[in-house]
């Protein structure tokens, strides 16, 4: 499956992936910390098992972690 | 995984096994470290930009503490969880995120002492207004909302009132009005009260009490149940742009509580989640015999009334029963004649003890008017619905017959 991920042209093999599967392959770190757009519309965190994306979506991945300090 | 009490046990990801790994511990281990050492100069850059959710440091975020929210998370089907270092910083922190100078928050009459405190004493000063309402009529709700209202707050069992609200009926007033409805659920805890499903958008709790498992560490918990559209709330409509219904998480997390630094320490966390593991069989305990230990106490002839949801005369009986599956939680309150009986009573007790936790494995008993709500007036204290003759009993887990003993000697003759 074409997917277009944080601006990056990716084929993923699969061709029936939810959010959670994209997280996953693409290693994503704490997904309870990632804010997740699809197409430019955000997803809520209990759809990201159940959201299954098309060809050429894009999809765009945010951390909300809270960064660093001292 | 459907059932509370399995994802109370196995929920968050606990016990998955590392990639690659042949085994893994079945507890997370207590990472009790501040920081935390990178690979290199890129890997740090990119934690402190929020490029990569590393853990850097113990303020912000730590993966003990991590593993508690997650566990929380699946619980309760939110969003997202924040764990603080207390059930009032949880408060604080996410009042000071909704709220500011103009703006009000439209608040229960009948709050814990501490909240009250916060919400008039440490917070008043900052421009921010509280309107203290009934909870148990949404009409009074409705009217003391206006456009700088940024969030209505009340108790799913008021401490020490033990007064029960519609959460629905309060819930369709805060969707009617654009505005965000939180729910202090720590009395009977998501376990007895789903929040979510009553339409309660962002929920707190003192984990101190019944999830600590026992009064073991001090803590707090901020469960975002993702209803509420977070544009609609001026403070996070920039963050709403850019991390949609995370906002509020990501607000607390990058922003707030990183400032106010009220973090959960990685050895309480761990705590918590091991009382996790118990909440539902702690909760039916305690319940069961706090509910029999009221219809004992109104027995007696030394005490004057006794308040309990549980029993039919209570004034939110029936709310209470449909609202929390036919439990009706671990505290209840007596009335004695007047406040020395109440001190002689306290003082007889031999084996509940003199405290003022609730939630506790051991009971405890209180009298409210001179501790938690001692800084407030008579007069003030009346309104809260606090009596100078009430006695509140946290109900434990000891077996019910010897607390009944133990009530009946402390109470005879006085």
């Amino acid at each position: 499956m074409k997917l277009t991920i944080n601006g990056e042209a990716r084929e993923i093999a699969g061709d029936r992936l939810t959010v959670m599967d994209v997280l996953k392959e693409q290693k994503v770190e704490s997904p309870d910390m990632v804010a997740v757009q699809v197409n430019g519309a955000f997803v809520a965190r209990p759809q990201y098992d159940d959201l299954v994306l098309a060809e050429n979506d894009t999809v765009e991945f945010l951390y909300f972690m809270g960064g660093g300090a001292a | 995984m459907s059932g509370f009490a399995t994802k109370a046990l196995h929920g968050g990801g606990a016990g998955t096994p590392e990639a690659g790994g042949a085994s893994t511990p079945l507890r997370t281990p207590v990472h009790d470290t501040v920081a935390f050492s990178f690979a290199g100069a890129a890997e740090i850059a990119d934690a402190f930009a929020g490029r990569r959710p590393l853990h850097s440091y113990s303020r912000i975020s730590n993966p003990t503490v991590a593993e508690l929210e997650g566990r929380v998370r699946d619980l309760t089907g939110s969003t997202g969880v924040v764990a603080l270092a207390s059930g009032m910083a949880a408060i604080a922190n996410l009042i000071l995120t909704l709220g500011g100078n103009g703006s009000n928050i439209v608040a229960s009459r009948f709050l814990f002492g501490n909240t009250v405190s916060l919400l008039t004493h440490t917070l008043a000063p900052w421009g921010l207004e509280s309107r203290f309402v009934d909870m148990t009529r949404p009409a009074e709700v409705a009217a003391a909302i206006d456009a700088g209202t940024r969030a209505i707050f009340l108790e799913s069992i008021t401490n020490p009132q033990l007064e029960v609200a519609d959460l629905a009926a309060i819930s369709a007033v805060a969707k009617e009005r654009g505005v965000p409805l939180i729910l202090d659920n720590t009395a009977p805890t998501f376990y007895l009260c789903r929040g979510r499903e009553l339409g309660v958008d962002v929920e707190i709790i003192s984990s101190t009490k019944y999830i600590s498992g026992g009064g073991t560490a001090v803590g707090g918990l901020i469960i975002d149940h993702g209803l509420f559209d977070w544009s609609r709330s001026p403070r996070l409509a920039s963050q709403a742009a850019k991390f949609g219904p995370f906002a509020l998480l990501a607000t607390l997390r990058r922003e707030i509580n990183r400032n106010l630094g009220a973090c959960l320490a990685p050895h309480a966390a761990y705590l918590h989640t091991l009382g996790l593991e118990t909440l539902n069989l702690r909760i039916e305990r305690s319940c069961a015999t706090a509910l029999e230990l009221a219809g004992v106490l109104q027995e007696r002839p030394e005490v004057q009334a006794v308040n309990y949801p549980g029993l039919p005369q209570h004034p939110g009986h029936e709310l209470a029963k449909r609202q929390f599956g036919g439990r009706y939680g671990g505290i209840l309150t007596f009335d004695l004649a007047d406040q020395a009986r109440c001190f002689a009573c306290i003082d007889r007790l031999r084996l509940i003890k003199r405290a003022t936790n609730i939630n506790d494995n051991k009971s405890l008993a209180l009298h409210p008017a001179t501790t938690i709500f001692n800084e407030f007036s008579p007069r003030a204290q009346a309104e809260m619905g606090v009596r100078p003759t009430m006695i509140r009993l946290s109900v434990g887990l000891e077996d019910a017959a010897d607390l009944q003993d133990d009530l009946s000697q402390a109470l005879a003759g006085l």
